[in-house]
């Protein structure tokens, strides 16, 4: 195996559920999103020379992965309009049912959240990036990325305490 | 930093370590708890947003990508590579023998297009060394050590394994050409690197770096490892 075809191994191997999760809650689609990993590892792979630096590996793949997304849009509308009417297979459902329950409703409330809102917050929960890198990687302020996760923790706690006043999702004395 | 501020500062980062919000959890007790309420939230959105991932999935993609690049290959082998190569012949005459003029531009031009690997440093398995020999049909009899990249290259026509040697001096480029021999050795300057081509075994090693230094002592462990004692003509699959 080439020097090459390792380091594209350890990529797929290390990065591959990071990249399918991101890319799912971004589409919405589970199908979709493993066809969006593989076509965003595809043109990795072709672009491979460019990556210089390893620890930059995940953001540059989330780039790829949002610029095939995008240009999904571009081709054609997606069957999946609705994302509000997708429900995602659970394995820990029959194990764990009242996290089941809560994560569902969290879930459910992900995908109410509109999409200003929901991809900066995936990209620091999921991605793990912080609010600097976020902002590169969306084209907008730093500023703007702390609104937006402010905002989206707040939409997202209110949508699970039932649309109750934002003053007790502060929790402010 | 006061209450308002904590708590707003836990929306935007609940794991945030800046001081003042540190320095604040450690001295409100009430906001102490939010704040550990705020982990438990976020520890469940990021369960609730793992979703399950196929196990098959990174071999999908793998499978995908050799399945690819198996096409182009067949591609360029059917295709592409011939017409290129024939256009080459045509153009410089035929073989590398009449042109051994042309090869360290060329041999340059590769290196610039790969420029990339000269920065890997960590030395790889000397079985990808000899599986990247065996598939231009060359046996090695032992693999020179120091080797941190090697790959298959089609270049200019003809087949090639592209490796490369860190030194301290410098990264050494070494290209072998397995299908045919210059007429004798010689050492080059182009475009700001030094080179030598050597026949050797059926081929032609070339050596590419900033620095000389090491050529002649890299020169000697690639003509020991590819004109073995069991014979250069044994060398070839």
């Amino acid at each position: 195996m080439s020097s090459k075809q390792r380091q594209f191994d350890a990529l797929v191997r290390s990065l591959s559920g990071d990249l399918f999760r991101y890319g799912y809650w971004l589409c919405g689609d589970e199908a979709l999103a493993h066809d969006l990993v593989q076509e965003t590892f595809l043109r990795a792979w072709r672009a491979l020379d460019d990556l210089r630096e390893t620890a930059a590996a995940k953001a540059w793949l989330i780039t790829i992965l949002r610029r095939e997304h995008a240009r999904l849009y571009e081709r054609k509308t997606p069957q999946f309009a609705d994302v509000d009417e997708l429900e995602i297979a659970d394995d820990r459902d029959a194990h764990a049912p009242e996290f089941a329950g809560e994560e569902n409703l969290i879930r459910n409330a992900m995908r109410g959240l509109d999409a200003k809102y929901r991809e900066p917050l995936l990209l620091q929960v999921l991605g793990g990036f912080s609010c600097e890198e976020i902002a590169r990687e969306l084209h907008i302020t730093p500023a703007a990325v702390m609104t937006q996760v402010f905002r989206a923790r707040q939409k997202l706690k209110t949508l699970l305490a039932g649309g109750e006043q934002e003053a007790i999702v502060h929790e402010l004395p | 930093m006061n209450c308002l501020d904590f708590r707003r500062q836990l929306n935007i980062d609940p794991h945030g370590m800046a001081a003042e919000f540190v320095r604040h959890r450690q001295e409100c007790l009430r906001c102490a708890a939010v704040h550990e309420r705020a982990l438990g939230f976020e520890a469940t959105l990021r369960h609730a947003l793992a979703v399950p991932v196929s196990g098959q999935l990174a071999d999908s993609i793998l499978l995908a990508q050799a399945t690819r690049q198996q096409r182009q290959r067949e591609r360029l082998r059917n295709g592409g590579l011939l017409a290129l190569a024939a256009t080459v012949a045509l153009a410089v005459g035929i073989g590398m023998r009449s042109q051994s003029w042309m090869l360290p531009t060329l041999a340059v031009d590769h290196l610039r297009k790969e420029a990339f690997v000269l920065a890997m440093s960590q030395p790889i398995d000397d079985e990808e060394v000899r599986k990247a020999f065996a598939e231009s049909g060359v046996a090695l009899d032992h693999v020179p050590a120091g080797i941190s990249f090697v790959y298959c290259c089609p270049f200019a026509g003809y087949h090639s394994v592209h490796l490369v040697m860190p030194e301290n001096s410098g990264p050494v480029t070494v290209l072998y050409l397995t299908e045919d021999a210059v007429k004798q050795r010689e050492d080059f300057t182009r475009q700001g690197w030094q080179g030598r081509s050597v026949p050797l075994a059926h081929g032609t090693l070339v050596l590419l770096a900033h620095d000389t230094s090491h050529f002649d002592q890299l020169e000697s462990a690639w003509r020991s490892a590819l004109e073995h004692p069991r014979g250069a003509d044994q060398a070839r699959i």
